[in-house]
């Protein structure tokens, strides 16, 4: 049932009257709804759920590393936030946030990422 | 890509009055009918799955689309994805019948309500430029742990717990000022666990004759905290966050 014109949707604030992509529909019905001492649960398993351990945070060695080598990413010349226009172009933002905790987790070598290193990833 | 999980019984997909629904049309769960078991007025909406049932990842869609049928029709009490009851006679008593007052007690709570996801997330070029131009201790560990390159390890790994606290303040700072902005526009809010770039992601509950003003609020803090977050809103949906039976706190 969708609301009638509540504004288009900005580059800040998007609208969707139906969660679209796995993990937004996971998001709507795991876990959240009335609890039945059922017969038997069915569990979500074998079903890609990539993007459900994307959301939880672990303070780790592995963070800490992932978001220095973010940091050391950036360009600091930008005066604009041109990032924005790339994300913007990557489609589902959960997917997005999945890759960007993939692409931090990747192997770099060191030393590689620095201001003279132009190449961007995405 | 599909689970298997072997059983044989009544899948349900949440609860209704049974005068204000008289059917569902929606493909159910394991292509099955979606039926209505009625009991004093109550009713579960429901499928019979067969004996082998392997949980596929159009069901997920399935189980939601008969959701959003029925709240287009009615308030119902959903279910979470999966709950399946052994036969026709459990649905009938040991949740119509034996929780009827529980049930009562939600649909009306429910009444009138929809729920309206939001997520705020970050832009994490953009978030992290301000990080890096607003404390002069990253700056400088970016600037070390570039220099030093491969024995930079421990400057990278103190730069990185740097960020991560000022990430986790500024992720609750924002949280807040999102939640307090909406509050009084809402009944009743859920949070979820955010992601790493996210600084909120919630559930809210919002009476119908609210949501423009609550999309209004939304849409002013939204362009406040714009371009380092950016808001994506699904609804008006089912509330299946707020469907436990618990007193709102």
């Amino acid at each position: 049932m969708a609301i009638a014109t509540r504004g288009t949707s900005s580059n800040y604030l998007q609208r969707a009257p139906s969660p679209s992509g796995l993990a937004e529909v996971l998001d709507v019905i795991l876990d959240k709804g009335l609890v039945i001492d059922a017969y038997v649960r069915v569990s979500v398993i074998g079903i890609e759920v990539l993007t459900i351990d994307a959301r939880i945070v672990i303070a780790s060695v592995d963070t800490y590393l992932r978001f220095a080598e973010a940091v050391n990413r950036l360009d600091l010349a930008q005066t604009e936030t041109a990032g924005i226009e790339e994300l913007r172009d990557g489609g589902k933002s959960a997917k997005r946030k999945s890759e960007g905790a993939l692409e931090g987790a990747k192997e770099k070598i060191p030393g590689m990422s620095s201001d003279k290193d132009k190449e961007r990833s995405r | 890509m599909a689970a298997s999980a072997t059983m044989t019984g009544v899948y349900v997909y949440g609860v209704v009055r049974a005068d204000e629904l008289p059917a569902v049309s929606a493909d159910g769960v394991g292509d099955s009918a979606v039926e209505l078991l009625e009991r004093d007025g109550l009713a579960a909406i429901v499928s019979r799955l067969p004996g082998e049932f392997r949980v596929k990842r159009r069901d997920l869609n399935r189980h939601l689309q008969v959701l959003e049928e029925a709240f287009g029709e009615t308030t119902v009490v959903p279910c979470a994805f999966g709950t399946v009851l052994a036969s026709d006679a459990d649905v009938e008593t040991a949740l119509l019948s034996e929780r009827r007052p529980e049930l009562e007690s939600a649909l009306s709570r429910l009444d009138g309500m929809v729920q309206l996801n939001v997520r705020a997330a970050y832009d994490q070029e953009a978030l992290l430029h301000e990080l890096v131009a607003g404390n002069t201790d990253v700056a400088r560990l970016r600037d070390e742990s570039i220099r030093l390159g491969d024995a930079g390890y421990h400057q990278r790994l103190r730069l990185g717990e740097l960020v991560a606290g000022l990430l986790d303040g500024r992720r609750a700072e924002d949280a807040e000022r999102i939640i307090s902005a909406v509050s009084r526009l809402s009944e009743d809010v859920a949070v979820d666990d955010p992601g790493e770039y996210d600084a909120l992601k919630a559930s809210f509950l919002v009476k119908r004759k609210q949501l423009d003003r609550f999309d209004e609020r939304l849409e002013k803090v939204a362009r406040e905290l714009q371009p380092v977050l950016r808001f994506e809103v699904i609804g008006p949906l089912p509330p299946t966050a707020f469907a436990g039976t618990a007193a709102a706190p």
